[in-house]
């Protein structure tokens, strides 16, 4: 039986006020269950991806579709499928202070069940499952702005994963984590997928790869795909990541200098 | 070299600790203590109730009562006396005061002399009138500073809804409520990012630009951060009508609270008719 695509782009264009390109021509396919990495330097185009794959902004040219329906605003205007959109597919932003709009921890994570109609006392039940484990039972009540950076990644995420979704796309989740914190992410995206749901990330570190992802699409600097396969293929091919920003070349003639100083 | 604050740094430095104020009393109303117990939509209608009181008797000693009670009250929910009274009391000499003066002489309240300060007579209408202002103020101005010691600022927002206020209006509120530490947070940043690069000393002129520029910035940033949020919104299915969470649930000690307040005033509002024949 084939695996059912939920997203596919097709030769996918948007520019900023149509004159700042980010993204020039996406041809991408996403299977339902499968976790893929959107990876790229800074400014090439992985956000306004993400943002064009929750239907928050809309292409110039090109197409994207969800499970067959291609988003488009007028898409949205049928609210029966809006709302079934919205469940199904959860962004969490890259900055948590964009996700985290309201005046409490708890207020914030019932955001999104509340707008969809569930009941409050189903919402407060599940917001109690979900802290604890998430391990942000302690913060509930809590104001967003006293929150450390970790504390913000897991309540992001909780906001997203107490509306159960099938798709959950993540833009940078691991940006400013310690290690420890960004082990514990991973188990958790790994908890996910292994639920049968499907994983898009952003990131440009180059570390949790093999972690987070079957798949791997590498964005260049001309805000095409410049290149795809599994982790293990990408994280060989060093030509690929040196052209492309990803891996520190400065690093290494550091390093060389240091060598020929050494040997005189 | 430069010893005293600029007034760049004295206004940053005002709104800083303004909203490091604001914090404090999030965690004064964190703490274990009578109104804080209390549902906040119950404290805030009886704090309200004393206040219509306060504003509408006509018996000096029924004010001072009603006073005493913020007192005790204040004391029996842990509040901090001395920064309740700094509160309470800083700002009413300051502007109270001014309207306050003129009503003590006959010129303003014609009536019997009590006493004459450089030919102008002090009569007993005017110390009466003054005496009524001030008591109001500082009744009116204790029983709101309580309400908002003792409730978290969000709690006393969703209290709102409880009055009639549109939720779309509270939401909004309560959004303001969510950024405008983040906003602090940045002005904040930028200007110790300043100071690090050029110090305290920055010339008037130069500092204008600054704050100029820095207001701009800002103004733009939260326009960026007004359509990302949204964005933010939309991601979770907001449609337009906002639901928020009902986390209030009046309980048994709520009512006898409610009932007791309402057995004050009416013993307070009793005594006044009666004792005031």
């Amino acid at each position: 039986m084939a695996t059912e695509n939920v997203f596919e782009c097709r030769n996918l264009h948007y520019a900023y006020r149509g004159k700042f390109p980010a993204l020039c021509g996406i041809d991408m396919t996403v299977a339902a269950g499968e976790r893929v990495a959107l990876v790229g330097a800074n400014g090439s185009g992985k956000s306004t991806l993400l943002n064009l794959l929750d239907g928050l902004q809309f292409a110039d040219r090109g197409a994207v579709a969800y499970r067959g329906q291609e988003l488009t605003e007028a898409a949205f205007a049928d609210e029966a499928f809006a709302s079934r959109f919205r469940r199904s597919v959860g962004l969490v932003f890259q900055n948590p202070d964009i996700q985290l709009f309201c005046p409490t921890v708890r207020e914030d994570i019932a955001f999104g069940p509340l707008q969809f109609g569930v009941d409050q006392q189903t919402v407060a039940a599940r917001i109690a499952e979900l802290a604890e484990t998430l391990g942000i039972a302690p913060l509930l009540d809590r104001s967003p702005h006293q929150l450390s950076v970790g504390e913000k990644r897991k309540v992001s995420l909780a906001t997203v994963l107490i509306s159960d979704p099938d798709v959950l796309l993540l833009d940078e989740p691991t940006a400013g984590l310690d290690p420890r914190t960004t082990t514990h992410l991973i188990d958790m995206l790994d908890a996910f997928a292994h639920a049968g749901k499907t994983v898009i990330t952003a990131t440009h570190d180059l570390h949790i790869l093999e972690d987070i992802a079957d798949r791997v699409c590498v964005f260049g600097q001309d805000r095409t795909i410049a290149g795809r396969g599994t982790p293990e293929e990408i994280l060989a091919d060093e030509p690929l990541l040196k052209a492309n920003n990803l891996i520190h070349v400065h690093h290494h003639h550091a390093h060389d200098h240091r060598v020929m100083a050494h040997n005189g | 070299m430069r010893h005293g604050k600029g007034f760049i740094e004295q206004t940053l430095g005002g709104a800083f600790a303004f909203f490091r104020q604001a914090l404090y009393d999030d965690e004064t109303a964190s703490q274990p203590g009578l109104l804080q117990s209390l549902d906040p939509r119950v404290k805030a209608a009886s704090l309200l109730s004393f206040l219509l009181l306060a504003l509408f008797t006509r018996s000096l000693a029924l004010l001072g009562v009603l006073y005493l009670l913020s007192l005790i009250l204040a004391s029996l929910s842990r509040v901090p006396l001395g920064s309740f009274l700094l509160r309470t009391w800083v700002f009413i000499p300051l502007f109270s005061l001014f309207i306050a003066i003129p009503a003590l002489f006959g010129i303003v309240s014609p009536g019997r002399v009590v006493v004459s300060i450089c030919g102008l007579a002090v009569t007993e209408q005017g110390i009466r009138a003054a005496s009524f202002f001030l008591g109001r103020v500082i009744t009116s101005v204790s029983l709101t500073v309580l309400l908002s010691m003792t409730t978290r600022h969000f709690e006393l927002l969703k209290a709102l809804r409880s009055f009639g206020v549109p939720q779309v209006f509270v939401m909004v509120l309560g959004i303001s409520y969510r950024y405008i530490y983040l906003f602090v947070g940045i002005v904040e940043d930028t200007y110790r990012a300043i100071k690090s690069r050029g110090g305290s000393g920055v010339h008037c002129r130069n500092g204008q630009r600054i704050v100029t520029w820095n207001m701009a910035h800002l103004w733009t940033r939260s326009y960026r951060l007004n359509e990302q949020v949204y964005s933010a919104m939309l991601a979770r299915g907001f449609r337009g009508e906002p639901v928020a969470l009902d986390v209030f649930r009046a309980r048994g000690r709520d009512w006898l609270w409610l009932a007791g307040c309402a057995a004050t005033i009416f013993v307070l509002v009793y005594a006044e008719v009666t004792l005031g024949k």
